[in-house]
């Protein structure tokens, strides 16, 4: 499968906020969420379309690693788009964010792009924190906010597809540097001519997946 | 992918598929369709991708839900498929491989049942996964696999860990198959890979770690540090090639990657794993810190360089010995082994200083950089070490010796290095002096040739481009937390020792590393010389490190001498912004800005060291992006921001070093300040004077009754207090000097008024506190109340102006009466009309019927029609506004000055709250007389002095920039020092001067 880009993305959060049932919600649509089933993956990769370019977006999660300073440093540097989320039923997940934004702000390089998530949005009965509340946080620190659901896929889409199209934006505007993987943004082996021996285009399963671009 | 995935899914319609997905017979159904397609061929693909997809969905449900899934998957050992697929090289594998991995991803990272968690490992099926070689070239397989051994190594624990490492194997390929990917060119594989070697580590586990140590430790450190000297040769490049600031992108990527090695190598030792550290510190000295990173300080060209490579290319040998890693790059082209840059390399070793603590490593090599000698230097590394731990055990005898004899005995015979002045009580300062300046002092430096280079390298007299270097890596040792011993102890840290003058009687004496403290001192008294380049940041960190330096129990111990220097430094610093005060009414506003802006970002060194743009040459403009404190100013207005932010750092200096508050700054002050909320009692004549009642109409058409109240500094609207007559509670406080007034001209009844946020805000916010219509009850009042408020606004900001004045000793302006001072006379009348008004007109009544008329007085209407000029213009630009603003100063000027004169002998009497009632205009001309007779006399030198102050800045600089401008400002500095260091002794006095001439003579 070939794409015009690829942007790697990393989930931040509390533990137990519903980071990796997110990530396979969004990444693997065979995965329909049922009630009785909660299931997370670390990692996952989905294709999407903007602008009718072919997107690839890679998803990590950072749990577990918090305790090292060196991980969370270079996880936040080589992504171009961070999901900050919290546990609506939880108020501590939503106190936390501020420590997690610092972070982020401090080790992440300056464009990165970061959505804010509030998860669980299907507990109604159990919420704690007011919608209004994650979208005062973010209007205040300059951040796309939405509630999703990871159990009834509500929003989920939105949530990586809204931060795709702001990193497409910026980088229409100039602002990313593309040719620097280190910013969480590759270009694809057809968009490449200066560097024509990716990695990527080398093994890729692509041809089969039929159809794209 | 899953788009594709389903299209290609030709599962749907298949018999005998249970209906419901999460069954044990949906289990079974699944175990028979793997049965029958153990070959994967084009046909039964995406049947079999569907398939180990739901096995993955149906064993979490059982994890969940039904034991019974579980022991059915393991009962007909279903992992024994997965490798039969995987090990199939036929079409397409890697996109069955993928799906493979998910559903393993999926199986470790969701199951919660220990049991089945130890059943899922126990018959070696997941490492024979480890170890297959997948096609890593395919990026998704690659990224799915090295999660996959990422969320293994999450797993692990004192009991999984045997099912990963196999004591009488020998064998642990969790580990040895993920540390090959440690140079991976995707970042996201390689910091998964330094996921799990931390987790690894973690393990308490005796036998794995032996075998860590013995079998890869050596091999996998050599070539972390073998990488890490590659790229450090890398950021070298860019830095000697890129001294047009063109590639900073790639800079900061490699300055970034830096810090991770070293973040990592930290939280590698953090884990405190006794073996592991030895190897791994033995490793970074001998092979990257002191070849690379110490031997680059030394500028000269000795035979050690051979020495050094030898060692490196020793490494260079060993590592390709030792090498079983399949995914390094090869190095047949040994790297070249020059040393790096020194500016380089002080910045790395900062680095390094601010980010590992661990105690063996920095401990040593604090000690090679500041005590290695010249003889010692000629050796090798090992040779170096060597010296090092024979020192150290000697040292060790020395402590143990001294602490078994008693405790009353003099530690008399203490060698004592001859660059190290000791302070006694009863030196006199003639001798200090001498002492100080013995020349014998630097000598003991010359032999040691790192600490030389660190120390040549803080001479500004160029530039500071090497000078923020040193200091960082001064700082980042004296406060490394590993370093404990005393081997920093007089050079970076005051000592503290004492004296046995009688058998009970002992005198505390205190020292401290001289020579150092004067070099500070020069970058110190450079920094606040007018054209000088050195930076503020670095004048920042230098008085920073200074302060560590020379502060001991909580007091200075800073000699006389230096003392003087940094006294004179304040001076200059003074002086220099009293050539910006006042040029522009906007000066108070920058002032102030620059003080907040200060008091936000205070200085971090870490941070500091972590912004690749310090490592390229100093320049001057903003377009390279560079942070303000961290490049020379450029243009007027920034030379003005930073001989503000420079008399900031130095004065703040100084009252640290005296022990004294600050009691001046903010102009401020937050607590003399009326807040939202506050209850006021309106019957003091401070607030009822000005009360006037008006209703305000905000934008979105709210209507609120409230009155006016003008304090000293602020704007009030208050609502009358339910609970207490006469009192009132504020609800809106501004400040008067952020106020802008315009009339209407439909309704003369009404005052369109602005506040504007304060600088000193937290938020960035920049929407103005209030905008809002006020109607007044008639034209009258709304005039007065217009007029109240644009005098207001002038007066709060004349006060602060007068504050600012009186911090910079600027005398009041008594000299010969300039024709702007006689034009002031009719501001003087004006004024003290105003006051008289002030008195008579109470709450309530009519005012005045002057009032009116007053308005019609020339100066007045003329101040007006510039503000109201302002609030046309306000709209479009800032820079329109300021000039406009200036307009307006130079009318208020008038005023300013003849209530500067007014407050003159107040100057040194510490008149800093707001709250002090203001002196009457009308007292002037009294005042002046009476302290005619000596403010003539006094003021003479410094009238010369202010009357230079005045030159237009132009000329200045012209001045300046030609080389007989230092001199011209030597002598100014010296008079001005002379004229203000009134206190000390003619003596001091005369050898500050020649100290303050040597110091600029360097210029």
């Amino acid at each position: 499968m070939s794409y015009a880009y690829l942007f790697k993305y990393i989930i931040i959060g509390d533990t137990g906020v519903g980071k990796s049932c997110l990530l396979l919600q969004f990444t693997d649509k065979r995965f329909q969420p049922v009630h009785d089933l909660t299931i997370g993956v670390e990692f996952g990769a989905r294709m999407i379309t903007i602008d009718s370019k072919q997107i690839k977006l890679q998803i990590w999660d950072t749990a577990g690693q918090e305790a090292f300073r060196s991980i969370t440093r270079s996880y936040y540097r080589g992504a171009a788009g961070a999901l900050l989320v919290y546990d609506i039923t939880r108020r501590e997940t939503f106190n936390h964010l501020t420590t997690w934004l610092d972070d982020a702000r401090q080790h992440s390089n300056s464009n990165m792009v970061i959505m804010l998530i509030g998860n669980k949005s299907d507990l109604e009965s159990r919420r704690e924190v007011k919608k209004e509340e994650g979208e005062a946080f973010a209007r205040e620190h300059g951040l796309v906010f939405m509630e999703t659901s990871a159990k009834t896929a509500a929003n989920v889409e939105e949530a990586f597809i809204n931060t795709a199209k702001e990193i497409y934006e910026k980088i229409q505007e100039g602002v990313f540097d593309i040719n620097n993987e280190a910013n969480g943004i590759k270009i694809g082996p057809q968009h490449s001519p200066t560097n024509p021996s990716l990695p990527g285009a080398t093994g890729s399963s692509g041809s089969q997946g039929g159809g794209c671009c | 992918m899953s788009r594709m995935f389903r299209s290609r899914s030709w599962f749907g319609g298949g018999w005998g598929r249970p209906k419901n997905p999460h069954s044990l017979e949906h289990l079974k159904y699944l175990y028979n369709v793997l049965s029958r397609n153990q070959t994967v061929s084009e046909h039964n693909r995406g049947l079999l991708v569907e398939t180990l997809r739901s096995i993955a969905e149906i064993l979490i449900w059982g994890d969940q839900n039904d034991s019974s899934v579980f022991d059915f998957f393991l009962e007909k050992n279903m992992l024994s498929f997965f490798l039969r697929i995987m090990r199939q090289r036929s079409g397409g594998s890697s996109f069955v491989c993928v799906q493979l991995l998910q559903t393993l991803n999926i199986l470790f990272e969701n199951i919660r049942n220990e049991t089945s968690l130890y059943y899922l490992l126990s018959n070696n099926h997941v490492n024979s996964i480890i170890v297959h070689k997948f096609d890593f070239s395919d990026e998704e397989v690659m990224a799915y696999y090295i999660s996959f051994l990422k969320t293994l190594s999450l797993k692990l624990n004192a009991h999984t860990i045997h099912f990963f490492y196999n004591e009488h194997t020998n064998d642990f390929p969790l580990y040895t198959e993920a540390i090959k990917f440690f140079n991976h060119p995707e970042s996201m594989v390689r910091i998964a890979v330094r996921t799990l070697t931390l987790n690894v580590y973690k393990v308490e586990d005796a036998s794995m770690l032996a075998f860590i140590r013995d079998r890869t430790a050596a091999p996998y450190f050599s070539n972390i540090v073998w990488f890490i000297g590659k790229h450090i040769q890398e950021l070298d490049n860019c830095v000697r090639n890129d001294a047009d600031h063109q590639s900073q992108n790639r800079l900061s990527d490699l300055v970034a990657e830096h810090l991770d090695h070293l973040h990592y190598l930290n939280d590698i030792l953090c884990l405190n794993i006794t073996d592991l550290n030895q190897v791994l510190t033995d490793h970074l000295l001998h092979k990257l810190l002191i070849p690379l990173y110490i031997f680059s300080l030394s500028k000269r060209i000795t035979p050690l360089n051979d020495a050094a490579s030898t060692n490196l290319h020793r490494l260079i040998q060993n590592r390709a010995l030792s090498l079983d890693c399949t995914s390094s790059p090869h190095h047949e082209n040994t790297i070249n082994v020059a040393k790096v840059s020194c500016v380089v390399a002080l910045f790395l070793l900062s680095q390094v200083f601010l980010i590992l603590s661990h105690g063996p490593l920095v401990e040593t090599l604090a000690w090679i950089i500041l005590k290695t000698d010249r003889v010692n230097y000629e050796q090798r590394v090992d040779k170096l070490l060597e010296r090092y731990n024979t020192e150290m055990k000697v040292q060790k005898q020395k402590i143990e010796e001294s602490t078994s004899e008693s405790s009353a005995q003099c530690n008399s015979e203490e060698p004592v290095n001859d660059s190290i002045m000791e302070e006694r009580k009863n030196i006199t300062d003639e001798e200090k002096q001498r002492l100080a300046t013995s020349p014998a002092e630097t000598s003991p430096f010359v032999e040691k040739p790192f600490l030389e280079t660190i120390l040549n390298s803080l001479d500004c007299t160029d530039n500071d481009y090497t000078s923020l270097f040193s200091l960082c890596l001064f700082y980042a040792v004296a406060n490394n937390k590993g370093i404990t011993s005393d081997v920093i102890d007089q050079i970076l840290k005051p000592k503290k020792s004492f004296v046995c003058k009688s058998s009970n009687n002992k005198d505390v004496k205190y020292s401290y590393n001289v020579s150092l403290v004067d070099k500070i001192l020069h970058i110190i008294m450079l920094a606040c010389q007018p054209t000088c380049r050195v930076r503020l940041v670095t004048l920042d960190l230098a008085l920073k490190l200074l302060i560590q330096l020379v502060i001991c129990d909580g007091r200075s111990i800073l000699l006389e001498s230096h003392k003087l220097t940094i006294e004179a430094a304040k001076s200059q610093s003074t002086a220099l912004l009293r050539n910006f005060y006042k040029s522009e009414e906007i000066f108070l506003d920058m002032f102030e800005h620059e003080y907040y802006d200060m008091q936000k970002v205070l200085l971090n060194v870490e941070r500091l060291c972590m912004d690749s743009a310090i490592l390229l040459p100093p320049t001057g403009t903003p377009m390279t992006g560079i942070d303000f404190t961290k490049r020379l100013p450029c243009g007027e207005v920034e030379r003005a921001r930073r001989a503000i932010r420079v008399f900031f750092l130095v004065r703040d200096s100084v009252l640290t070093l005296n022990g004294d508050v600050e009691t001046q700054l903010p102009l401020t002050n937050p607590r003399s300040c009326v807040q939202i909320d506050q209850a006021l009692d309106l019957s003091i004549s401070r607030y009822n004077s000005d009360l006037i009642g008006c209703t305000v109409i905000y934008k979105d058409g709210t209507k609120m009754r409230r009155f006016l109240v003008i304090d000293i500094l602020q704007l009030i609207l208050v609502e009358p207090d339910t609970k207490r007559l006469g009192w009132g509670v504020a609800k809106l406080v501004g400040f008067l000097q952020d106020i802008e007034v315009s009339g209407d001209k439909d309704d003369s009844r009404c005052l369109h008024i602005t506040i504007h946020r304060p600088l000193s805000g937290t938020t960035t916010n920049r929407i103005p506190l209030l905008s809002a219509k006020f109607v007044f009850d008639d034209n009258i009042r709304c005039m007065a109340a217009k007029q109240r408020l644009t005098k207001g606004r002038i007066k709060a900001r004349q006060k602060k102006m007068q504050h600012i004045a009186r911090l910079l000793e600027i005398p009041g302006q008594s000299g010969p009466p300039s024709p702007a001072f006689i034009g002031s006379s009719s501001g003087g009348y004006t004024s003290r009309q105003m006051g008289r008004n002030r008195e008579r007109s109470l709450f309530n009544r009519c005012p005045g019927i002057a009032a009116p008329k007053r308005e019609n007085s020339p100066g007045i209407a003329h101040r007006s029609d510039v503000e109201a000029r302002i609030n046309r213009n306000s709209t479009e630009s800032p820079n329109n506004l300021s000039k406009l603003r200036n307009e307006a100063s130079q009318i208020s000027k008038k005023e300013v000055r003849s209530r500067d004169s007014s407050t003159s002998n107040k100057t040194k009497s510490g008149d800093s709250s707001p709250r002090m009632p203001r002196p009457r205009s009308e007292e002037i001309p009294l005042e002046l007389i009476k302290k005619a007779s000596t403010s003539v006399i006094d003021m003479a030198p410094k009238i010369s002095v202010l009357s230079r102050t005045q030159t237009p800045k132009m000329e200045q600089d012209q001045s300046l920039a030609e080389s007989s401008g230092a001199s011209k400002d030597t002598e100014k500095g010296v008079s001005l020092i002379s004229s203000v260091s009134e206190e000390t002794s003619f003596i001091a006095e005369e050898s500050e001067q020649e100290k303050g001439l040597s110091f600029i003579e360097t210029v």
